[in-house]
């Protein structure tokens, strides 16, 4: 039986430590209720994004893990950015895929090629260190540690069903630019709060 | 009439602009980033900075990634920012064109700070690029005029002093700005 998105994320929180995290599409809604913090930032309307993002991220902050919430509709958006993530070679950079088949958040169409589509084999091949597909929860729950502290780049496939909300039923949320500023605030400290 | 632009020139103002990036920051935060290098290119290869890219290969204090899209290099931009990294963007005009919705995204909504240097391939000597004939050319000016995106003309080495400023105005305006590289450079 597929995961449930938010039992996924719940693992995630719980184990990140400092790790920043920027999810997309419908792992947005979920992590913002499950993890309030500002040490995320959310890419919403520029859909395929987040991965590159948080490449620059890691790229900037060796120092930090920075584990990626994409989805499988997104990466294919540009998934072009396998090929750059891995090229880029970040050690520190986890790229988890949440794989349902369809574009939830637009009203649930089927991807191209649905869930036959084998993201954690094109990653292998776009050179990611450490690639692997996990179906069960429990699975996930002993995996992940070992998974964020491993040498990057690192791409998990993660089969999940759909989410309970979708960033159409859960509008809202910190806007994209106040999220910048804070994750970039929280990160470089400006001396008027240092 | 346009020039070519040496590459080292182009890449000795680079260095100073993120040099300049780097000592802002520094006054700025408590916090900034210690790194061996500079600062970063994030580059889809354009035909016009050949030369400049084929010199970066041999810096070691510029960073470079190679990346598929323009829209990959617009977000990973934004991480790099928000990571106080000092970034400058290399693209072509079509790179442009195929990347407006990250750039109205991630740069304009999300009020990033982000340089483009944008080659002009095809623009003609004799002819002002809004008058070109072909189309890649002349609507580069005007989509950029469309978003609001401030933007200069690189026409030959007296005007690499618009890369720190419009650098500077990215960062004054937290969005986009541009210059234009209209011969290849040398």
């Amino acid at each position: 039986m597929a995961m449930k998105p938010e039992e996924v994320l719940r693992v995630i929180a719980a184990a990140r430590g400092s790790a920043i995290v920027v999810p997309t599409m419908t792992t947005a809604p979920a992590w913002r209720t499950i993890a309030p913090d500002d040490l995320s930032v959310t890419c919403v309307g520029f859909m395929g994004g987040a991965s590159s993002m948080g490449l620059g991220l890691a790229l900037a902050r060796p120092d930090r893990r920075v584990v990626v919430l994409d989805g499988d509709g997104s990466l294919l958006m540009q998934l072009g950015s396998l090929a750059t993530s891995a090229g880029a070679g970040a050690r520190n950079f986890v790229h988890l895929l949440f794989k349902n088949g369809v574009y939830h958040t637009s009203g649930a169409q089927h991807i191209p090629g649905g869930l036959t589509v084998d993201f954690a084999m094109m990653a292998r091949a776009a050179g990611y260190r450490v690639t692997c597909a996990i179906r069960d929860l429990d699975e996930f729950r002993g995996r992940f540690p070992e998974l964020l502290k491993a040498e990057g780049p690192v791409f998990a496939e993660l089969h999940t069903g759909l989410a309970e909300q979708t960033p159409m039923t859960a509008r809202g949320g910190v806007p994209f630019h106040e999220q910048v500023e804070t994750l970039r605030a929280r990160l470089l400290r400006p001396r008027a709060a240092a | 009439m346009p020039e070519s632009i040496p590459a080292s020139l182009i890449i000795d103002t680079l260095k100073d602009t993120f040099r300049e990036a780097r000592a802002a920051l520094a006054a700025e935060v408590a916090e900034p980033p210690q790194h061996a290098h500079l600062g970063w290119i994030l580059s889809v290869p354009d035909t016009h900075q050949k030369t400049v890219l084929a010199a970066l290969d041999k810096e070691e204090a510029i960073r470079v990634v190679t990346c598929a899209t323009e829209d990959e290099a617009t977000a990973v931009a934004a991480g790099l920012h928000m990571g106080g990294e000092p970034v400058v963007l290399m693209i072509q005009h079509a790179g442009l064109y195929a990347s407006i919705n990250t750039l109205r995204g991630v740069a304009m909504d999300g009020k990033v700070p982000m340089f483009y240097m944008i080659g002009l391939l095809s623009r003609e000597k004799d002819r002002d690029p809004r008058e070109s004939r072909h189309s890649m050319v002349r609507y580069c000016e005007p989509l950029l005029d469309t978003f609001g995106v401030p933007h200069a003309r690189l026409e030959g080495p007296d005007d690499v002093h618009l890369i720190p400023e419009y650098y500077r105005l990215s960062r004054a305006r937290r969005g986009p700005a541009a210059v234009l590289v209209g011969l290849e450079t040398a």
